[in-house]
């Protein structure tokens, strides 16, 4: 389990790393906490010619309050955001899950930038970005441009980037401060890529759901908004039948795996289990926070 | 000082305190070993850098039965920094090694450094490269060329039994590498006759031991003298000295094999390996040292693994609830390979010998096959076949309870040997000492106060929760002598540890053994015996084990034996020494020997503040001449080999208390209690660790563990990810109860304790599932219960099919 030989450049600003992405012309790749990337180069599943280190770029790692957005720099450890207040408060959801982010000492390396670029399907923050409707912006040679979340994860450990591109920055669009919310995710053990996960996002008007997100991870080759559930309970009045038809709905849409932890039945099973729980809680919290 | 180092202060004069008073057998002495070990200090093999030494990386098949039609290593040779490439062929002048045994029905099969002419496993060495660092090394093995003929797959133990089968070894001309029958009564007759008969097909899935440091081997070798040390991650260093010395043709003089610091064993490092024969040969070949050090996908791909069994068994009862017969059929899933020396027969055959286990079965009938199939060798395990055993038998246990509508606890009482019963043959003919089943199950009950702990249950249950209790009782034989093989007929002395105590001419006392600590804390308790026997102190006892060179023959670690074997010898030693010490200083002190106290590290008269220290004493026998009449002088040291003939045995009781989410199946673990017998406590607190890290093993082997290959033979828990083993997270608190009932037959009442954990834990754990699901009609029969197999049971029993199968159908 040694990495095949690559070339090794410690990129100082961004510029510089893109270019040498650029004169890789495709072999290249970034390493930021290599969490994910070390233990690929090491079972050699990857040969990259060349890696460039973000580490020494200054200024790559933040998490900023900018008026309707929260901005974070790519290059911001899990274990940021895990302990970030401006998160905590702005996005109590996402504080929530970084807590399932794998174990300590990987939280303590592993960047937003690094997991959302490797899109693995059952990690949280994928997820995250898709159900807080994050905004990607991309760098390359060519320029600057946004990617919405929802256009982002094509497939497992697939993205829309292209050879030359570096995420540069993550921007969430900050919810409302009685958005109801939860996070649910059921693992073999803790800190294990989750079999199932749901988490929710809901604004409650009176006994009506006026808007609801539903993301799920762990159940397909990306991680997923339950569109069709969502809706199906917009502009609905809070019920357990309207909670019933949801999560029918959610099990229907899900086409999970089977692999050697959870069978696909098992885990269409659990995500309506959790996206049931998740359902009651983001309602509960609206609720009292409207109050 | 600030109050945490002034606790800490305090902390350390209190364990000096224990570490120096008179009676130190049974004191909780801070383990000596672990300021090295926990502070990076250790020295493990991978830590030591010889000069000029190379790097070994293996080429593993990738096929799981194929011929080697050729290899081309020609590119490989050429690779910056490759200094050699060997195959099979290059190592012609090494003996084959073979796991022999006078077992009838057994064949023992060849264990060669790498394959030779066929591969019988994904994972088999096949090529050996060997460069100037692991990386180049690595880089070379992508340029090797080697062309395999495919061969039917054998990977289904029950298939494989088949005579239709694809044979691994044409020579063998069956796959059914040992096969052994026990009969006592007529179980056949005693069952049909039966009120009640409970039965199951159980299944205990593969397990692979994962120490958290994999295998090491590293060769050093002077060419001038021809003499080779091999450094090695093992726990049996004299069993691999001898083996080595046979298959490469060198005297002992010549070859010393040396375990220094070693990070966990549990049985997979307990044989020889392939890996250590070509280590060892690379370096004579090649005249300089030679290391290889395992990654974890070759330890997941390549290391020993343990407890594949398929146990049909039937369970007889009267009305009253007396177990009147058992029956059973095992087969042995033991892999490609006998291994050495423990042979294939090791596990499968513990497996029937210990079914009966506690309790008093009239009738018993059990009958096991080995059976070779494409996957790495089976080899002792944390438990070695009693897992398997206990899981089975206590899995009908609680099965009859239930259809009898009696407690389990109250059945398994009444069917218990009871204390005055012993010494007690069951059916496969295993004779118990003196167990302490009854006090062992009593103490476990009384610690959760079991009552209350049902009542408990029943509320839980009124209110919709899936609340399980679940107790597991049995018996293990350990620190046993020569009269009883570790393994069925296998030629080789278990039964004996030597021990080799001096005082040298500085005082200072160093204590020599041939076993091995994997980590349990050997320097520590075998230096509390000897100080406790020679009236010395733990801390100025240097204690030198894992070495082939110490004593003239050892083994090592493994069976629950050190403490009771290398115990015993320091014993003996230590208490010759001590005579030794008072003989010497009666002429110095020109007083009685029986007016002498040896204690503390020095010898005084005794109501008198007259006294020698160790160093003055030493000085005086060994350099102050004419102090002891020249005849009188004795050297200060004495080398001692105990055995204990027949052994002894350990018992103890477990009980887990489940609660599972009725919604999601996830299974919790709320509470673990452990009530065991190891005999007389060398040191509590390290017991208490070691019962510890079983029953965390055994949870793995309850709930998480499984190594799975798939129908081409691959393995496809290759990594850590797939194989999961249990964190602290997944680990409750465990209370640990010593009922300290000191063996009979063993010196000092010691009992060996180190696998006990692992062999109550599964079954306890199974039968508290079973119990939180029985309302819905569920068996639990096999081992890992993950919650993807729950989820199957309760939705199989809900569409009204077998409610007794996990598999995914």
């Amino acid at each position: 389990m040694k990495p095949p030989p690559f070339d090794y450049f410690a990129a100082d600003c961004i510029e510089a790393a893109i270019q040498a992405l650029a004169d890789a012309g495709g072999d290249g790749k970034i390493i930021a906490g290599g969490q994910s990337l070390m233990p690929m180069l090491n079972f050699r599943l990857l040969r990259p010619s060349i890696l460039i280190d973000i580490n020494r770029i200054p200024d790559l790692a933040y998490v900023r309050d900018d008026g309707d957005e929260i901005r974070i720099g790519p290059l911001t450890r899990h274990r940021i955001l895990e302990t970030s207040d401006l998160i905590a408060k702005q996005f109590p959801v996402l504080h929530e899950a970084m807590g399932y982010v794998a174990h300590l000492a990987i939280r303590n390396r592993g960047t937003i930038g690094g997991s959302l670029s490797h899109a693995d399907p059952a990690a949280e923050l994928p997820m995250m970005s898709l159900l807080l409707d994050a905004r990607l912006e991309v760098q390359s040679n060519a320029g600057r441009r946004t990617i919405e979340a929802r256009d982002f994860f094509l497939g497992a450990l697939t993205t829309a980037l292209e050879d030359g591109d570096m995420l540069v920055e993550v921007r969430l669009p900050k919810l409302r401060e009685e958005t109801g919310w939860a996070f649910e995710e059921v693992a073999r053990r803790s800190g294990d890529f989750a079999l199932a996960s749901v988490a929710v996002i809901m604004d409650s008007d009176g006994d009506w759901v006026s808007d609801i997100r539903i993301g799920m991870m762990g159940v397909g080759e990306t991680p997923m908004r339950a569109t069709e559930a969502e809706n199906i309970l917009t502009g609905q009045r809070y019920s357990e039948a309207a909670v019933a038809a949801t999560v029918d709905a959610i099990r229907a849409a899900v086409e999970p795996n089977t692999d050697l932890h959870a069978s696909a039945d098992y885990r269409r099973h659990l995500v309506g289990i959790l996206a049931q729980q998740a359902l009651a809680k983001a309602w509960d919290r609206s609720r009292r926070a409207s109050r | 000082m600030t109050e945490a180092s002034t606790k800490q202060v305090a902390a350390s004069r209190e364990a000096e305190e224990l570490a120096t008073r008179p009676k130190i057998v049974g004191a909780s002495v801070k383990r000596t070993e672990d300021p090295r070990l926990l502070t990076g200090k250790g020295a493990y093999v991978d830590d030591r850098k010889a000069a000029g030494m190379l790097h070994v990386a293996f080429r593993r098949s990738d096929h799981s039965h194929a011929l080697i039609k050729s290899i081309d290593c020609s590119a490989a040779r050429k690779a910056d920094g490759v200094v050699a490439v060997f195959t099979a062929e290059d190592m012609s002048e090494v003996n084959a090694v073979f796991a022999t045994s006078r077992m009838k029905n057994y064949y023992a099969t060849p264990i060669t450094g790498l394959a030779t002419d066929k591969v019988r496993y994904v994972g088999e060495p096949v090529v050996g490269v060997i460069a100037r660092s692991r990386y180049l090394a690595e880089d070379a093995l992508e340029l090797l060329d080697i062309a395999y003929e495919p061969l039917a797959v054998v990977i289904d133990p029950e298939e494989a039994a088949k005579p239709s089968s694809a044979l691994l070894h044409e020579e063998a001309g069956t796959n059914v590498l040992c096969s052994r029958e026990f009969k006592t009564g007529d179980a056949e007759a005693a069952i049909a006759n039966a009120a009640v008969r409970v039965s199951g097909r159980f299944r205990f899935h593969r397990k692979t031991p994962t120490a958290m440091e994999n295998r090491t081997y590293l060769a050093e070798y002077e060419p001038g003298r021809d003499e080779l040390t091999l450094y090695t991650s093992s726990q049996v260093p004299g069993i691999i000295r001898d083996a080595l010395s046979d298959a490469l043709d060198m005297p002992g003089s010549q070859l010393r094999v040396i375990a220094p610091d070693v990070g966990g064993g549990f049985g997979g490092k307990a044989s020889l390996y392939p890996e250590e024969i070509f280590v060892a040969f690379a370096a004579r070949r090649l005249g300089c040292a030679v290391k290889w050090t395992s990654d974890r996908m070759e330890d997941l791909a390549a290391t020993s693994q343990g407890f594949d069994q398929i146990v049909d068994a039937e369970l007889a009862l009267d009305a009253a609830g007396n177990a009147v017969a058992l029956k059973a059929e095992v087969i042995g899933d033991v892999g490609a390979y006998s291994i050495y020396p423990w042979t294939a027969v090791i596990e499968p055959v513990q497996v029937v010998s210990f079914l009966p286990g506690p309790y008093k079965i009239a009738n018993y009938h059990g009958r096991v096959r080995g059976v070779a199939t494409s996957k790495p060798p089976t080899g002792p395990y944390r438990g070695v076949g009693r897992p398997t055993s206990t899981f089975v038998t206590e899995r009908l246990m609680d099965m009859a309870a239930q259809r009898l509508g009696m407690d389990p606890v109250a059945l398994r009482l009444r069917n218990m040997i009871q204390p005055d019963e012993f010494p007690h043959r069951i059916g496969s003919g295993i004779i118990w000492d003196q167990c302490a089943f009854t006090e062992c199950l009593n103490a476990a009950c009384a610690q959760v106060d079991y009552p209350n702990l049902r009542a408990r249950q029943a509320e839980a249950r009124a209110a919709g929760r899936w609340f399980g209790i679940g107790v597991a009782c049995y018996a293990e034989l350990t620190g046993i002598g020569s009269r009883i093989s570790v393994a069925p007929g296998m030629p080789i002395n278990t039964g004996t540890e030597t021990a080799k105590i001096a005082i040298d001419s500085t005082g200072a006392v160093t204590a020599a053994f041939g076993v091995t600590a994997m980590g349990q804390g050997l320097e520590t308790t075998l230096a509390q015996v000897v100080a406790e026997h020679l009236g010395g102190r733990v801390k100025d006892i240097r204690v030198i084990q894992g070495d082939s060179a110490a004593v003239p023959n050892a083994t090592g670690s493994y069976a629950s034996r050190s403490a009771v074997l290398a115990g015993g010898a320091a014993t003996l030693a230590a208490k010759e020494v001590k005579e030794k010490i008072i003989r010497a200083a009666s002429h110095l002190l020109e007083t009685a020997p029986e007016d002498l106290i040896v204690e503390d590290g020095k010898v005084s008269v005794v109501g008198t503040d007259r006294a020698l220290t160790f160093r003055q004493l030493a000085r005086a026998v060994y350099l102050e001449m004419g102090r002891i009449p020249a005849d009188k002088r004795e050297e200060l040291t004495s080398t001692k080999t105990y055995d204990p003939v027949f052994g002894t045995s350990a018992t103890a009781a477990h009980l887990a208390v489940v609660e599972i989410n009725p919604d999601t199946y996830e299974i919790k673990l709320e509470r673990f209690v452990v009530a065991e017998d190891c005999g007389r406590l060398i040191n509590p607190m390290i017991v208490d660790g070691q019962v510890h890290g079983g029953v965390a093993q055994g949870i793995g082997a309850a709930l998480y563990e499984e190594v799975v290959y798939n129908d081409e033979g691959q393995n496809v828990t290759a990594s850590l990810v797939d194989y999961i083993i249990p964190t602290a997270t997944e680990v409750p608190p465990i209370d640990v109860v010593h009922i300290e009932a000191e063996s009979v037959t063993t010196l000092n009442g010691f009992r060996g304790m180190g696998e006990g954990g692992t062999i109550g834990a599964p079954a306890a754990v199974a039968n508290a599932v079973a119990d939180a699901v029985a309302p819905l009609g569920i068996d639990i029969l096999e081992l890992p219960i993950s919650p993807e197999r729950l989820f199957r049971l309760i939705e199989n029993s809900k569409n009204h099919k077998d409610p007794s199968h996990g598999h995914e159908t």
